[in-house]
């Protein structure tokens, strides 16, 4: 078992602003990734604007004082970098990869935008990116087969008022309502420093960006109070099954079980993080073996199960299937829910574990082949556990995962009362 | 105002480096290898010359069902042994298709990458093949097909391809096939393809620490049991271009977006002007910078995103624009989009525009070259187009050297606004009108 996830050097400073910056060297490649995650997600959204977070992340790349609109893009690119940003019910994070000799232009750019977005934005922009938003909504969720699964669960896992209830897309209404004073004041209320985490991986040092961050953003004044999310911690259990089926064009039926777990960053996820890669990850997996090569129910390549990875509530595993021609909707549900429900009364096999535990390592070893899968990593557990260096910590707790946590979580996350099954079928055609 | 105005510029550049290449001939093989010191992942990928392109007329998909065909057991192994022998190492056997090559890979901790190029070689060499296996795996790769195919994009790809080259060729249908010709495959055709083009030898990729690799030993697993010679690739196809620009209308109804397909041919991989035609593409539709994503996105707010680029292969190339757009934008979306590619064939680029292509593409050299992933996909670059080792690195100074007149000539020659064929796949009852009214060419329905 190895030591340690993370064997490069890492180095935290907060500065006086609150604003904590991560710094890890490594001088392979001639290029740094800088990172931003800001503690702001969809969770932070009041009934009346979901989506408001992600419309937000898009009105980031807009301009700012002293970056002319459409010019954060066209710096970046024209430095030789890659750059994105992602918003999820947890958090916003920002991105970009450039060659190392770009870094201080990245870190402008990123200072000038959390410090200095408001003057800059305007009712043009707003109207422009909330019809791009809309524009993504329709190509992602709403013009392709079973694109709103996750939409449809999220409300079946999660109560109304819960953090985790609603989409981090949002609802086309909620979009059309946007105003301008509500991203304003959007912005000064959750872009601060003190809510912020900055990494830097890659060909450079902890002096040169310390010093650095101190330059561009160190002026940038912190906000007392940012207003904490609704707690989601504790989801009470119904003990009632909850279902919806849905009627459409659909080449297929597809069936989705959903649990509720535990939050991500705890021995219960990392239990879970196992349990699902010896249940759906892979043809070695259970759900492969038995519904696609045994009974041969599923359709091969589309059967699988996954956790979503939040770490503010008990985080979704995912199981799903499709179903082979000829095969209905209902058995192709009881057939996953058997094998689901076998996780608590079939023993994981020593073989099972130790494939699950080889793929996930590897996986582990992707995302840390890269400066920017490292930087994402450290903003991470910066962000959400408060120490960058904890992430070390992440494969050894998966390689320390047993056969009988895996029976115990089945038993305690997974029970058929605590199900949410959705399901798709074919509309009848004519 | 607490923050700093002026823009910082760029600090001392640092020299490129693109890996140490290793090229040895093992085992009746080619091994081509990239060090990377001290990475803890390492990846193993079998080129062969048996990409679409080698499919006969009327056998699209072959390779497809191949390729899951191979994971169905081999001589040793049934398939739930040989999955869980493969996945006990960490690593899936990936496999992929383009128009040039089939490549099977693996990626694993560097001190599995042995075993796991063993068990790739095992099953690409000595597959069962069993008939009742093989007719499954057909069967499913059909139906994979058809769903996916319920999609919006995949239908309008291949209407936009038989148009571009002519569904009498194999270039001009689909590099993956189609749900009936996968459907209409038999054992035959799979095991005869097999033994035709899976037992030659081809090209070992490997990019890993070197010092912990032994590449002999994983050539001598990946060739062990192969014969046969290279066989001759074929020249660069002439593909004739439209005349006039066309319309064609491919129905799904009730989409709430329609899917644009533009596109005309362009030279294959080897063209002397595959840089600044890169460039040109760039500037055009490659970054999120670009002329297309500016206006359709940015301005216009009518799609999540446009994009535009000259891909090609060694013996064919083209020029395409794919996007979705909002169902009622159709007809202005297109024709502003034809409009920038006419304006960019008329008028060439700007030193502004190229500035930031020229830097990016360079750039991008460095910056998405990390993983052991992807610099086995530079090396797979090196050796289905006979480039030298220092290719990237001169890639990088050919990119930076491009100017505006080289960028502006390539844009001139190789746009065709007038010769474009125009795919919409959208809601046919509700966008049909307008599409007529943009006086672009003729609206042809698509045939189902």
């Amino acid at each position: 078992m190895p030591d340690s996830g993370y064997p490069w050097p890492i180095s935290t400073t907060r500065l006086d602003n609150g604003l904590r910056v991560v710094v890890s060297e490594d001088r392979t490649a001639p290029a740094v990734a800088v990172n931003l995650w800001y503690d702001v997600g969809s969770r932070h959204e009041p009934a009346g604007q979901t989506g408001f977070a992600h419309l937000f992340e898009h009105l980031m790349f807009e301009g700012s004082v002293n970056v002319a609109k459409t010019e954060h893009m066209k710096l970046v690119q024209g430095a030789g970098g890659s750059l994105n940003a992602t918003t999820n019910p947890d958090r916003t994070n920002y991105f970009e990869t450039v060659p190392a000799e770009h870094l201080e232009l990245a870190l402008w750019l990123e200072a000038d935008r959390m410090g200095g977005l408001v003057p800059a934005l305007t009712q043009e922009t707003l109207d422009n990116q909330r019809d791009v938003v809309k524009n993504e909504r329709r190509q992602r969720y709403e013009n392709v087969p079973y694109g709103d699964a996750w939409l449809r669960l999220l409300p079946l896992l999660y109560p109304p008022g819960h953090p985790y209830h609603h989409a981090t897309i949002g609802s086309m209404a909620d979009l059309n309502a946007a105003d301008l004073a509500t991203f304003q004041a959007f912005h000064q209320t959750y872009y601060a420093p003190n809510n912020a985490v900055l990494t830097v991986v890659g060909d450079t040092t902890g002096e040169e960006v310390v010093a650095l961050a101190e330059k561009y953003f160190g002026a940038i004044p912190p906000r007392l109070e940012i207003p904490p999310a609704p707690d989601g911690r504790v989801v009470p259990a119904t003990g009632v099954p909850a279902g919806e089926t849905v009627v459409a064009d659909v080449p297929a039926p597809r069936v989705y079980l959903a649990h509720r777990t535990y939050p991500f960053g705890s021995p219960g996820y990392d239990v879970v993080t196992v349990l699902a890669t010896v249940l759906g990850s892979g043809r070695g997996s259970r759900l492969y073996q038995r519904l696609a090569d045994g009974e041969r129910i599923a359709q091969p390549d589309l059967v699988g199960a996954y956790g979503v990875d939040l770490a503010h509530a008990p985080a979704p595993l995912i199981a799903t299937a499709t179903a082979r021609p000829g095969i209905s909707g209902e058995r192709l549900a009881a057939g996953l829910a058997e094998v689901v429900d076998e996780l608590a009364t079939v023993p994981v096999t020593a073989a099972e574990l130790d494939r699950a535990k080889a793929l996930l390592t590897t996986a582990w070893w992707r995302q840390m082949s890269t400066v920017d899968g490292r930087a994402d990593v450290l903003g991470r557990y910066a962000t959400q556990f408060g120490d960058p260096a904890t992430v070390a910590e992440r494969l050894p707790a998966w390689l320390a995962v047993t056969a009988d946590q895996i029976a115990a979580a089945a038993a305690e996350v997974l029970a058929a009362a605590d199900r949410v099954t959705l399901t798709y079928l074919p509309e009848e055609k004519a | 105002m607490t923050l700093i105005a002026d823009r910082p510029g760029p600090g001392a550049a640092r020299p490129y480096r693109f890996p140490q290449v290793v090229r040895r001939a093992v085992a009746g093989g080619e091994v081509v290898a990239a060090h990377l010191p001290g990475q803890n992942l390492a990846v193993a990928l079998l080129l062969l010359d048996a990409g679409a392109g080698r499919e006969p007329v009327g056998k699209e998909g072959l390779g497809g069902v191949l390729a899951k065909a191979l994971e169905e057991g081999t001589t040793q192994r049934d398939a739930t042994s040989y999955a869980l022998a493969i996945e006990a190492l960490g690593t899936e056997l990936v496999t992929a298709l383009d128009w040039d090559t089939f490549q099977a890979s693996v990626q694993v901790p560097v001190e599995r990458l042995g075993a796991a190029v063993e068990l790739l070689a095992e099953a690409v060499r000595t597959p069962k093949l069993d008939p009742d296996d093989v007719r499954r795996v057909r069967d499913d790769e059909a139906t994979a097909l058809r769903m996916d195919w319920a999609n919006p994009g995949p239908r309008a790809d291949a209407v936009l391809r038989a148009d571009l080259f002519g569904a009498d060729n194999r270039w001009g249908r689909p590099m993956y096939g189609d749900p009936g010709s996968v459907a209409g495959l038999d054992v035959e055709d799979v095991t005869v393809f097999h033994s035709e083009w899976f037992i030659r030898p081809g090209t070992l990729v490997v990019a890993g620490d070197l010092d912990r690799i032994d590449l002999d030993a994983l050539a001598a697993a990946a060739f062990s049991g192969t014969g046969g010679g290279p066989v001759d690739r074929g020249a660069p196809i002439e593909v004739p271009l439209r005349t006039g620009r066309r319309i064609i209308l491919v129905d799904r109804p009730g989409s709430v977006q329609s899917t644009l397909r533009l596109g005309h041919p362009a030279p294959h991989r080897a063209h002397p002007d595959h840089v600044p035609i890169a460039l040109a593409g760039t500037v055009l539709g490659g970054a999120f910078t670009s002329r297309l994503n500016h206006l359709i996105r940015e301005v216009r707010g009518y799609t999540y995103g446009i994009r535009g680029d000259f891909a090609s292969s060694r013996r064919f190339g083209r020029f395409a624009v794919s996007s979705g757009v909002q169902t009622a934008v159709t007809a202005p979306a297109l024709v502003e989009a034809v409009g920038e590619i006419a304006r960019t064939q008329a008028g060439g680029v700007t030193e502004d525009e190229l500035a930031v292509a020229r830097s990016w593409r360079a750039g991008q050299l460095s910056v998405e070259l990390q993983s052991p992933r992807s610099i086995a996909g530079a090396l797979t670059t090196l050796v289905v187009h006979d480039l030298p080792d220092d290719y990237h690195a001169r890639l990088r100074e050919s990119l930076l050297a491009a100017d505006v007149a080289q960028v502006s000539t390539a844009a001139a020659a190789h746009l065709y606004p007038e010769s474009l064929t125009l795919v919409i796949e959208g809601d046919a009852a509700v966008i049909r009108d307008e599409l007529v009214v943009t006086g672009l060419g003729e609206v042809i329905d698509a045939t189902p």
